[in-house]
């Protein structure tokens, strides 16, 4: 009997104390003003550059460590570098002066031997980087990384302490933009030494060089601050005190903690996003990735018909899809290379802005011109009035399960005779299908790793490895091999080679671009200077709060 | 009652040896791969980093070397996070899944027996009735619809309660509650029924013969033998609680253990399966043993194998 007077105790107890807690908490905590707090979708994952290969590792990256160059908006800037440096040697040598007030956290120098340290520390096999292929083009980075050449052959040498000569295979095009992502970041090499295994598992093994610090942070942590860094070079320049992340999954949640002041900037999706639409704090972010549909043209030959392709594309109404399924600030697409992100190196229009109407058209709602090539093109291969029974795999996600449902209903409408079931699977599933071809359309996704087109461009040449739908076309991969060979060190010729490239894959509807990917936010208005550079991070040495 | 320990412990650990190793194999038919960004790999690139992470060797030799590891207290290092330890990962997430859980287990049994207990003596009267209500309301709202409710009124509006994340007590008393509810409809449903029963058997009869007062009965020995049943379900449930809701854990932003199970599986991050997976059952088996033992003490009659088995 004891046992149960004592139960009711106890919940007697903890009602009680609910109850106080409840009226102790009521005065709610302002938030600082050297503050500002972001909300964001996951955990950093890793704080170790070799290791990382997700955008929320890579802004905490960013905003505490430093590269060779930065992004201040869409202009790539020197950063440890003193000047973006123009190669010599046929596009094969970079010799880059580092900065000499340039320091570590901890006070000491940062030399050219750390970029080196660094960059062999990424191709080495040991150390087993998912992102070392990016290192592709830098002398010997492909062949270290197959094991079959010893570390120190990577082609980057410090001449001396402030001087870093980088060599190459192949030339980069777009060698400087991928100096600002944080693979190429340089490491203290006493910090990852000391740490072994544990570097970038908590900020205790971390040493940084960037405008912040992290600070306080343990592996699977669902918070972190970021506090400025004093010893950084540009000190002066950043504004604000602490830049605060907090883990928010549910779209709802963040929209109560935004209106009860708790954040200051926070992504919402979905119901949230569309209630908020009209609101003033209300912005929307394009993302360097989109949305295409590859359509299997080995298991199904009609799909190596254009006018079939073109009559799927324009089925589409990409408007639509974006407003009422999507409703996130994602934008309707004509290319699987996405807006901006990439400018002419003459004319710095938007690549996009650029391509033949002739191609984009295909990418514009038109159902009735849709069905007459689907008719056209099912005449042409004698098969009128056949029925056709397609499997359109896609993502699990409730977003990707609406929109393949939207995809469904608009094609079975307007194109007679075809019938789509769809298999909504898990992201590792949707792969794995799409590799081994068990599929009659896909919805893919691709996102930069570098801000050129030619990280989508390069995904559909013939045979390569993400072109799962294996559509193929010479001309297209003549101007991708001559955009990358004779081409390569004449920026004007190359981007008409990767233009072309475009408008031939448009034309053709060899890939059905659907979207490029956007995020609705919500702003505090008092937080001003938000810089999201085209490689997907934000550069927060420019942030600043009104006050 | 050390015999029937010792023998209990043993069947443990040959169950989960079992449970790690069809884990181990089924896991291993799952399509794809631990890494991130394994879209943008060549096959080249993979076989490299099969060979460096050892994912190439023939999957009894893995099996065998997870096996050998984990005779060491050698759990593995996770893949979504480059090189942290499953061990650590699992016990920096558990705190709040487990704080949270036993809060709501202890809320909502504690509450549910009362209220069962007290429709059951006022048997088919208005509190019985408002009892009954409750309890199906309770089964039948979904705890993420009440967190969201919970969020909304009392810390949104009424400003009462953090809206979410996880800073100190007052943060936990919102998804306390909204998880509180379901054990607390079923333990009151279990309890009246069983206590209905009980109250109308022969020995309570005769407890009042010996005028003994209603409530003296029912404390003395009513309430004691309607507990068996009721802590049946206590046990699968306390795990349930436990190891964390996913969905109020998302809604509040704790940075729970149920959310990472979830995520380890869709990611293929095989070392974190099986640390979770291990330690799921493992807490699974002692609660279920701890509930053995209740039993016992509760109800002399079925003082367990002691005399039985032996």
């Amino acid at each position: 009997m004891r046992r149960e007077k004592s139960l009711v105790l106890g919940v007697t107890t903890l009602a009680i104390t609910v109850l106080l807690a409840a009226c102790g908490s009521s005065g709610s905590k302002e938030a600082s003003t050297d503050t500002v707090t972001f909300t964001t979708s996951d955990v950093i994952s890793t704080m170790d550059s070799a290791l990382n290969t997700n955008v929320i590792g890579a802004q905490a990256l960013t905003d505490t460590m430093e590269g060779l160059y930065r992004y201040e908006g869409k202009t790539v800037k020197p950063a440890i570098a003193t000047k973006v440096v123009k190669p010599t040697n046929n596009g094969l040598t970079y010799t880059i002066p580092l900065r000499k007030d340039a320091k570590w956290s901890n006070g000491k120098a940062l030399t050219a031997s750390d970029f080196v340290y660094a960059w062999q520390r990424v191709v080495n096999p040991k150390v087993g980087s998912q992102y070392a292929y990016i290192y592709e083009g830098i002398k010997n980075a492909t062949d270290i990384t197959a094991g079959k050449k010893a570390v120190d052959t990577l082609g980057i040498e410090a001449k001396d302490a402030h001087t870093l000569v980088i060599t190459l295979d192949k030339s980069i095009p777009y060698f400087s933009q991928l100096m600002t992502s944080s693979t190429f970041f340089p490491v203290y090499k006493a910090a990852v030494e000391k740490a072994g295994k544990a570097y970038g598992t908590n900020s205790k093994t971390l040493v940084f060089n960037g405008p912040y610090k992290l600070s306080n942070w343990n592996g699977p942590d669902s918070s972190w601050t970021e506090v400025k860094n004093t010893n950084y070079w540009n000190a002066k320049d950043v504004k604000v005190k602490n830049l605060k992340y907090q883990v928010v999954k549910d779209a709802s949640t963040a929209l109560n903690l935004f209106q009860s002041n708790k954040v200051d900037r926070t992504a919402i999706s979905g119901d949230t996003a569309k209630q908020m639409k009209n609101d003033p704090d209300y912005s929307t972010l394009p993302k360097s990735a989109t949305f295409y549909m590859q359509l299997n043209q080995d298991k199904n030959p009609i799909f190596k018909n254009a006018k079939i392709r073109q009559a799927i594309s324009m089925t589409i109404n990409r408007k639509e899809l974006v407003s009422q399924v999507l409703g996130d600030g994602s934008k309707p697409i004509a290319s699987v290379t996405p807006k901006d992100m990439s400018f002419d190196p003459t004319t710095k229009k938007d690549f996009t802005s650029e391509l033949s109407t002739e191609g984009t058209k295909n990418a514009t709602y038109n159902p009735k011109e849709a069905t007459k090539l689907w008719k056209e093109g099912l005449a042409e291969l004698g098969q009128t009035g056949k029925t056709f029974d397609y499997t359109m795999v896609g993502d699990d996600t409730d977003t990707s399960k609406k929109q393949s449902e939207y995809l469904q209903n608009t094609l079975e409408k307007y194109l007679p005779g075809l019938k789509v079931t769809l298999a909504n699977v898990p992201f590792k599933t949707r792969l794995t299908r799409s590799d081994s071809g068990d599929f009659d359309m896909v919805v893919s996704a691709w996102s930069a790793d570098f801000p050129d087109p030619i990280t989508f461009l390069d995904l559909f040449v013939t045979g390569g490895d993400n072109n799962n739908g294996h559509w193929s076309n010479t001309e297209y991969d003549a101007q991708i091999k001559a955009s990358k060979t004779t081409n390569a060190n004449n920026p004007t010729a190359r981007w008409q080679n990767l233009l072309k490239a475009q408008d031939i894959m448009n034309t053709e509807s060899g890939v059905i671009p659907l979207y490029q990917s956007g995020v609705a936010y919500l702003t505090n208005a008092n937080v001003k200077g938000l810089d999201y550079g085209p490689s997907g991070s934000y550069n927060n040495v420019s942030l600043y709060l009104k006050k | 009652m050390t015999k029937y320990l010792i023998k209990r412990i043993c069947y443990l650990v040959l169950t989960l040896f079992i449970v790690a190793s069809v884990t181990f194999f089924m896991m291993k038919l799952m399509p794809g791969t631990p890494y991130t960004n394994q879209e943008k790999l060549s096959a080249d690139q993979l076989r490299i980093m099969n060979e460096q992470y050892g994912l190439n060797k023939p999957i009894l030799e893995q099996y065998w070397i997870y096996i050998v590891g984990l005779l060491h207290g050698d759990f593995g290092t996770s893949f979504q996070f480059n090189n942290q330890p499953v061990l650590g990962l699992i016990m920096s997430r558990l705190a709040p899944s487990l704080q949270i859980g036993a809060q709501a287990m202890i809320l909502g049994s504690g509450l549910g027996i009362l209220l069962g207990a007290v429709a059951a003596i006022r048997k088919n009267t208005w509190v019985d009735g408002v009892a009954t209500f409750f309890s199906i309301l309770g089964i039948s709202i979904p705890n993420f619809v009440l967190a969201v409710l919970l969020q909304f009124f009392l810390a949104f509006k009424l400003q009462m309660f953090p809206i979410a994340l996880w800073d100190g007590f007052s943060s936990s008393i919102l998804p306390t509650l909204a998880l509180a509810v379901a054990p607390l409809a079923n333990t009151a449903r279990f309890m009246r029924t069983e206590m209905v029963d009980v109250l109308s058997s022969d020995y309570i009869e005769l407890a009042k013969a010996k005028g003994n007062s209603r409530w003296q009965t029912v404390a003395k020995h009513a309430l004691r033998n309607s507990m068996i049943p009721v802590v049946t379900i206590i046990g699968p449930m306390a795990v349930n609680l436990m190891t964390g809701s996913l969905v109020v854990e998302n809604i509040f932003s704790i940075p729970g253990i149920g959310e990472q199970f979830v995520k380890s599986i869709m990611t293929n991050d095989y070392p974190t399966i099986m640390g979770l997976t291990i330690f799921y059952s493992f807490l699974l088996m002692v609660i279920i043993l701890v509930v053995d033992i209740l039993y016992g003490i509760i109800d002399p009659r079925i003082r367990l194998s002691e005399k039985g088995a032996n």
